[in-house]
């Protein structure tokens, strides 16, 4: 059963350039992945580890230089079919040296414009995207129905102001805002978080996209209304169905809606399969990572079992200086002698163990 | 095309590169130039201190009335009444150097201890340095030199002394917010909890390793507004008179001659005034660029 | 001169008694409409001062509007698209104009309107009939372009603007497709100028004084010079106090426009 891809990603490569240090921070550093028709596709990762930097590369909304330096994305929808980073190669010239990028030549002014010329017609029409923090990311000088009948307005046929504004109310009332008559006409600032981040999904939706964005959705909200805003996301998800990326750092939000995963870390993709199989901690083939991960959080079963918390040991990969070999290496308690070599000196890529799930660890590959 | 190189395969986490190296050309150019300025001032009021200057400035020379630079000895050349440009020039920064000098000072000394009174204890001080900054914004600078100066001496460190106070607010304003800013940040709680002695706190962490590059750009601000307010009020035919030359006066002085079409004595000065008060500007912005504008994300 | 003529002058004109009285019954005075005469002209203060302001105030809104005019372009293309073909030069354009002495400005201004136009400025009233209303032009370009306001002018609106481009906020609006002029105009054009064209006014009025004295003409600032040389007391206490009522009327139309823009505002 092959459904279509509405989102392919290739080899996507985005750093920014740190001037104190005159180097590279290679945030997103090589990421290949694939989101289908109806799926929604959770990526999961600690802090920095570029997942927020993806998302933000396909809506081409990286401002920091020299952001996209390679890659390719497919977006495919019922009318658009097109690559969202056409071109790159003439605004983008890339120096290796040792395997290593040393030298970008950007001209950024000019590939901000071909960008917004391309993604102009795409961003909220076809994909949309809710964030974190959502009293901030709505514009505190205006009420937030005002805000959704404007981008009904701008990416639906509907152009009649009173026709948009029942819309709006109409979308208001599917995430389950209370009196939502009354809600229209409330600026962010008076409005709980929980209840900002309702405006934002409706927002998104009401423009009827193709595929959403959401990044990290449930964080900087309180944990009660973090699974009420959980349970709307999977209702909406079940009439819906909106090819969605779901981006966040908890991985119980991940594994409650999420068909399938990638696990990111240090800007690349260490694993990505169906997600009943990536994030039961029973699972035989596992990336040491997502194994980590998991003992990690605290769990019934945890508590059950009266087991302790394992936390992952050093620290966060410095995405300035990336070590040869695996990424992982220095943090994983796995390593065998068979692998270790490997481990140290050479980069492990993502390999198939199965039909549908992708391990990039020297522990897997050749399996 | 924009070039961003990497200059080592591994990057050491610890150092940044040195400043010189990660601010931009632009800036290192705004503050080699302003710090030209800043010498060839420094050098002029001495030789001028020193009345050690190619000519006599007062000395009227009949035979030589508005001459083009460069014309028998005089670098400048002559103005209406055959003096030296050059050497009136040089003096004309007594006319301002001390005075703007005190003036900065002024505003520095006292605007840090009330801002740092504001900022660390706050209340009162607070409510009071505001109070007092709205009120003197309230009038224009130049106006209320004009109210001294009819009802006390016009004398020009009156007038600096004048314009110091009024520039306290501004910097007090300026540490203060810095303060909360700090203590925002928790660290000055920390090192009170470490028991750092408050002098301690106040003059290492605070003002030596924060707040030195605001008050650097606030000298550099505060003396290009000297020198225009000096300029200004010696254009209006207060402070300096003739014949002693300050280089407002000697604008207005030519301004007869500049109508006539004889633009030289007028515009040497104006052209000085240019650019001394860009070098103070450019070195305040490049400085302010380097140190205190924030990186975008 | 006898003794009684001298005791007479003497009371006649402001004597300084203790200061803080003289200060005291002046401030008493004019609580009461009561300026007191000019000690040149004899003349009550109040109506010779109010006269003038007008001009000032005409030369104020000309010079701001003209600033405004050349700065706003240039803030927003240098917030929007940074430093370009036509943003650079003009930024380093604003600078160098700035720090040029003003007085110097309006010689130059003079000179070509003598030479191209044939006017006479120095000589309010007698002008060439053709050309008039250049006159009136005159010292609003000066003031506008000279005296330091428009390279700070430029560099406020850039900064706020860059202040809100990098907002979360106008993140969501260009993800969905929004136009981010419109979202960025309230906090980041519509109240920074409102704020700076409080925070000049007294800046201009400042500037106002020298441009009034190179094109003679006829407002506060000549009027507060002609009195600082006649040491006239009354006179320039008034204009001070006028200025300052100027300066205070502008940041209370600010304050008013800040609160009817943010709905956050009317609650501090």
């Amino acid at each position: 059963m092959s459904k279509e891809p509405v989102l392919e990603i290739e080899d996507l490569r985005t750093y920014f350039y740190s001037r104190s240090k005159q180097a590279f921070i290679r945030s997103v550093d090589g990421i290949s992945l694939e989101i289908e028709k109806g799926e929604m596709l959770g990526i999961v990762g600690e802090s920095g580890s570029g997942k927020s930097i993806t998302a933000m590369s396909i809506m081409g909304l990286v401002s920091a230089e020299p952001g996209i330096i390679t890659g390719k994305i497919g977006f495919k929808a019922e009318s658009v079919h097109k690559n969202l980073l056409p071109d790159l190669k003439n605004y983008v010239k890339v120096n290796m040296s040792s395997g290593k990028i040393m030298e970008v030549y950007k001209d950024d002014n000019g590939w901000k414009k071909n960008i917004d010329r391309i993604m102009h017609k795409i961003r909220g029409r076809e994909i949309s995207m809710i964030f974190q923090n959502p009293k901030i990311s709505m514009n505190p000088f205006i009420t937030i129905g005002k805000q959704i009948t404007e981008s009904i307005m701008l990416n639906t046929v509907i152009k009649n102001r009173r026709e948009a504004k029942e819309r709006a109310l109409y979308w208001l009332e599917r995430v389950k805002i209370d009196s939502p008559g009354l809600r229209y006409n409330n600026n962010p600032y008076g409005l709980s978080g929980g209840m900002c981040q309702r405006a934002m999904i409706a927002m998104a939706l009401s423009s009827e996209p193709a595929f959403l964005i959401a990044d990290e959705p449930t964080t900087g909200l309180d944990a009660t209304i973090q699974s009420k805003i959980v349970d709307l996301l999977a209702e909406l998800k079940s009439t819906i169905r909106v090819t969605t990326m779901l981006i966040s750092h908890d991985i119980n939000v991940i594994r409650e809606l999420s068909d399938k995963v990638a696990v990111m870390y240090g800007g690349i993709v260490l694993e990505h399969g169906p997600a009943r199989d990536v994030l039961s901690p029973d699972y035989g083939h596992k990336h040491p990572y997502t194994k980590a991960l998991l003992a990690s959080i605290p769990s019934e079963e945890h508590i059950r079992k009266k087991g302790y918390l394992q936390a992952i040991e050093g620290d966060v990969l410095d995405t300035i200086n990336i070590p040869a070999g695996c990424r992982f290496c220095d943090r994983c308690n796995m390593i065998t002698d068979k692998v270790r070599e490997m481990c140290k000196h050479a980069e492990p890529d993502l390999e198939n163990i199965s039909s549908e799930h992708k391990i990039r660890c020297w522990l897997y590959s050749g399996s | 095309m924009k070039r961003y190189p990497q200059y080592k395969i591994k990057v050491s986490s610890l150092s940044d590169v040195p400043f010189w190296k990660k601010a931009g050309a632009m800036n290192l150019l705004y503050v080699s130039y302003g710090i030209v300025i800043v010498i060839t001032v420094i050098v002029s009021y001495i030789l001028g201190a020193f009345e050690s200057l190619p000519f006599d400035p007062q000395e009227i020379n009949l035979g030589l009335m508005m001459t083009p630079p460069g014309s028998s000895g005089h670098i400048l050349g002559t103005d209406f009444m055959g003096r030296d440009i050059l050497s009136r020039l040089i003096i004309g920064i007594q006319a301002y150097f001390l005075p703007g000098l005190l003036s900065v000072a002024i505003a520095i000394i006292f605007g840090t201890w009330f801002g740092v009174l504001a900022g660390y204890w706050g209340r009162g001080f607070d409510t009071s340095i505001t109070y007092i900054n709205n009120l003197l914004n309230s009038f224009p600078r130049l106006v209320l030199i004009l109210l001294m100066v009819a009802a006390f001496k016009p004398d020009i460190y009156y007038i600096m002394v004048i314009i110091g106070i009024t520039n306290i607010p501004v910097v007090a304003s300026l540490i203060k917010g810095k303060i909360q800013f700090l203590k925002g940040k928790f660290f000055i709680e920390a090192a009170t909890a470490l028991g750092l002695k408050n002098r301690v706190i106040i003059f290492k962490h605070i003002l030596w390793h924060n707040c030195r590059s605001v008050l650097i750009i606030q000298a550099t601000l505060g003396m290009a507004e000297a020198i225009l307010m000096e300029t200004s009020l010696s254009y209006l035919g207060f402070g300096v008179q003739e014949p002693i030359p300050s280089w407002g006066n000697m604008v207005q002085a030519g301004a007869n001659y500049f109508m006539q079409g004889k633009f030289w004595p007028s515009t040497a000065p104006a052209l000085a005034i240019l650019f001394t008060i860009m070098g103070f500007h450019l070195l305040g912005d490049g400085l302010n660029n380097i140190f205190e504008r924030k990186q975008k994300i | 001169m006898s003794e009684a003529a001298t005791k007479g002058a003497h009371e006649a004109l402001v004597v300084p008694q203790a200061w803080y009285s003289q200060y005291l019954s002046w401030l008493y005075n004019m609580l009461h409409g009561n300026f007191g005469t000019s000690t040149r002209s004899g003349l009550p203060v109040l109506r010779e001062v109010i006269l003038v302001t007008i001009n000032t105030i005409y030369l104020t809104i000309g010079s701001m509007f003209v600033t405004l005019l050349l700065a706003i372009p240039i803030a927003l293309l240098s917030a929007r698209r940074g430093m370009t073909l036509f943003t650079w030069p003009a930024t380093i354009f604003t600078y160098v104009v700035s720090a040029l002495p003003v007085f110097w400005l309006g010689y130059i201004v003079i000179y070509i309107s003598m030479h191209q136009f044939g006017l006479f400025p120095l000589a309010f009233g007698a002008m060439s009939k053709k050309f008039n209303w250049i006159y009136f032009l005159l010292p609003v370009f000066v003031l506008g372009i000279g005296n330091g306001t428009i390279s700070e002018v430029v560099r406020y609106l850039r900064d706020e603007m860059e202040r809100v481009f990098a907002e979360d906020y106008i993140r969501t609006a260009r993800a969905k497709g929004a136009s981010i002029w419109k979202h960025s105009f309230k906090e980041g054009f519509l109240i920074p100028i409102t704020e700076i064209i409080a925070s000049k006014i007294s800046f201009i009025l400042g500037g106002a004084i020298v441009v009034e004295q190179v094109f003679n003409w006829p407002g506060m600032g000549r009027m507060a010079w002609q009195a600082a040389q006649d040491r006239d007391y009354p006179l320039i206490m008034a204009i001070t106090l006028m200025a300052a009522i100027i300066v205070r009327l502008g940041s209370l139309i600010q304050r008013v426009v800040h609160i009817i823009v943010n709905p956050r505002a009317s609650q501090e």
